[in-house]
């Protein structure tokens, strides 16, 4: 369970933008998300929805502990970011598109790593790797190193890694970004996955097919606010165009009039 | 503590994978001293061979002096004589590189020589560097020529040839051989531990920073539950350990190097072993950690600060003058180890590492040396962990 509450965050704009929008008044500051409420819940998968610089990512740094709300309080699993840091960490497993893994470890070794880090028990590690690496059959390649795996090879090493300490909430931050199709695939798949085994999952996309292919929940950003928030269903009923793109721009369009 | 070590065990087994680690981690400062230590000694030795053996052509001006001298270098070995010439003729051949000396003996030097006064002679060539030992050869015939004049007079005088020499001059050099060593090597030895410790930590340094942000690896390990403190200090201790390794393998290098190396003066090697003595080598060792702890937090501090590998890299270079000029510094004769270059940091470690090797280290000024390398090491620290906890640099 995800529950977010007024979430806003400014940054600090460079010398070099500053200069840039000197004109346009922002006072040297941005606000990449603006008071910003909603809650994921467990066996769901709630997308954030947006175009480039809606504040999607910056949102789910903040879930993840890795950047601080500038106003406003994130709660995961009763833990508050600010306040319980590591409790949400632990409960967390984090997967971006951009995420690479480490080319001169084994994937043996890298899925060690991170049990390690979360301070897995060793039976309990070494039952859940066989698990996952059966399922996702890796044991092929688990002591090849991973700069001489291929793409899908790589991208299920990074499936393992999140999942590996069982966490009951998973971020996705744009997971198929650069990805090939039968790669994507797998990854819808773990998403799906992960819904039916009870945890909360977050994703934020720009792809409209993996918003109607995946979506329980749906909210839609636009430069740091939030636009939209309620049930894929209902946002799906109450749809004026044709096609989910078309309405998608038109809510955008209704933010800007 | 366990963290540390995972994060400590993870990143040493990266970067030791490798290549650019490892290539100036071992490969670089291992070969280092016995390459140039070898290079240096069969240059130096050819050089020598080569001068010593060429048959030196030189020319002689007409008189009695010269014929008196040219009689004389009838058994000289690699030796040619061109006599008989005049001084237009002869300096056209000096520049012209056909002649390599041309005395002009005096058109008095009979006359001079006789009347018990110096004869006079004039040597022209080309005075350089590397025509030093030709030179000395050439000053060696005329030196025999005048002892066997001097002898002729002496003998027509009477007195005994031997009398000549009233003060018999002989000299014992007291320093002892680690002091003849400072003196020689005791420059560039710091120079060159300073500059493997700077380099051993450069590319983890790079790599475990930059290099993971660039990755995105950086930003799921932040996921993990672990203080980020630790993080730091698993990757912080490896980037020591490399830097300190790299210059621990240098002084190996150089011990295979004296031993190994062949035409190097048995002395030579001797005084050089005294600098490897275990004390010694503590001694250098204790300077060299709290430099390289500096030296991997002001790189990891701006390696975590750029964007990419690249930045990193292009950031990081611009340091080298920055640790080369206090380094090169302490290779300058007659820069001493004062309270006030205690102060400055790598200087001192270079002005410190050389009055070691000398054996003459003041315990007062090297307490001095230590205290203001922990101050600078905990002032690189202190910024290090504030540019990785600062969110601004890690998604910059």
């Amino acid at each position: 369970m995800i529950e977010i509450r007024n979430l806003s965050k400014t940054f600090k704009l460079s010398r070099k933008r500053r200069k840039e929008e000197g004109a346009s008044g922002t006072d040297g500051f941005v606000k990449a998300v603006d008071n910003v409420s909603f809650q994921c819940r467990p066996g769901r998968v709630f997308t954030l929805l947006g175009p480039n610089g809606a504040g999607k990512t910056t949102i789910l740094r903040m879930i993840a502990t890795l950047m601080k709300p500038t106003s406003g309080t994130i709660e995961v699993d009763g833990f508050d970011t600010l306040q319980s840091p590591r409790e949400v960490r632990a409960k967390i497993g984090f997967l971006t598109g951009s995420t690479n893994l480490y080319a001169r470890l084994t994937p043996n070794e890298v899925i060690k790593y991170y049990a390690d880090l979360h301070g897995m028990e060793p039976s309990r590690f070494r039952q859940r790797k066989e698990e996952l690496f059966e399922l996702l059959d890796m044991n092929s390649f688990a002591d090849r190193r991973i700069g001489k795996l291929s793409s899908g090879m790589k991208q299920k090493v990074s499936i393992v890694r999140t999942i590996i300490h069982d966490p009951a909430v998973v971020i996705f931050d744009e997971p198929t970004t650069g990805l090939d199709v039968i790669t994507s695939r797998s990854i819808i798949n773990l998403i799906r996955r992960c819904t039916s085994d009870g945890r909360t999952v977050i994703f934020s996309t720009h792809i409209m097919s993996e918003v109607s292919m995946l979506s329980d929940d749906l909210a839609i950003l636009h430069e740091g606010r939030l636009l939209y928030c309620d049930t894929w269903r209902s946002f799906r009923e109450g749809m004026v165009e044709t096609s989910l793109e078309e309405e998608f721009i038109r809510t955008l369009k209704g933010d800007k009039s | 503590m366990k963290t540390i070590i995972t994060v400590f065990r993870k990143e040493l087994k990266d970067s030791l994978r490798d290549r650019r680690t490892v290539i100036t981690m071992v490969i670089l400062p291992l070969l280092m001293f016995p390459v140039l230590i070898g290079l240096t000694s069969r240059f130096v030795t050819s050089y020598e061979e080569q001068a010593q053996e060429k048959t030196l052509t030189i020319g002689l001006s007409e008189g009695v002096g010269a014929e008196g001298f040219s009689a004389g270098l009838e058994d000289a070995d690699n030796l040619s004589v061109i006599t008989g010439l005049s001084l237009d003729a002869a300096t056209e051949m000096v520049i012209a590189d056909s002649l390599d000396a041309y005395l002009l003996f005096h058109e008095e030097f009979a006359r001079q020589v006789e009347e018990l006064g110096q004869g006079e002679v004039t040597i022209y060539s080309k005075q350089t560097e590397e025509r030093a030992i030709e030179a000395g050869r050439i000053f060696d015939l005329l030196d025999e020529y005048e002892v066997e004049l001097r002898e002729l007079r002496f003998t027509g005088l009477g007195i005994d040839p031997d009398a000549y020499h009233v003060i018999s001059i002989s000299t014992e050099n007291l320093a002892t051989g680690k002091e003849q060593l400072a003196e020689m090597v005791g420059g560039i030895l710091p120079y060159m531990f300073i500059l493997f410790c700077f380099l051993g930590c450069m590319y983890p340094a790079i790599d475990l920073a930059a290099g993971e942000k660039e990755r995105g690896t950086l930003e799921t390990l932040l996921t993990s539950p672990v203080i980020r403190t630790r993080i730091l200090i698993g990757k912080f201790g490896v980037v020591v350990l490399t830097g300190i390794s790299s210059a621990t393998i240098s002084l190996i290098g150089l011990y295979l190097g004296v031993r190994y190396v062949s035409a190097i003066p048995a002395a030579f090697i001797d005084m050089i072993m005294t600098i490897l003595e275990p004390g010694s080598i503590v001694l250098l060792l204790t300077l060299l950690l709290p430099l390289t702890i500096f030296f991997a937090s002001l790189q990891l501090t701006i390696s975590f600060f750029a964007k990419s590998y690249k930045e990193a890299q292009s950031m990081i270079g611009p340091l080298y003058p920055v640790i080369i000029v206090p380094a090169f510094l302490g290779m300058m004769p007659g820069m001493k180890l004062t309270a006030a270059t205690a102060l400055v940091p790598i200087l001192n470690v270079s002005l410190a590492t050389k009055s070691i090797i000398a054996g003459q280290s003041d315990p007062g000024i090297m307490v001095l040396v230590y205290i203001s390398l922990i101050v600078y090491a905990s002032i690189g620290l202190f910024f290090c962990g504030k540019t990785f906890g600062r969110e601004s640099a890690i998604f910059r």
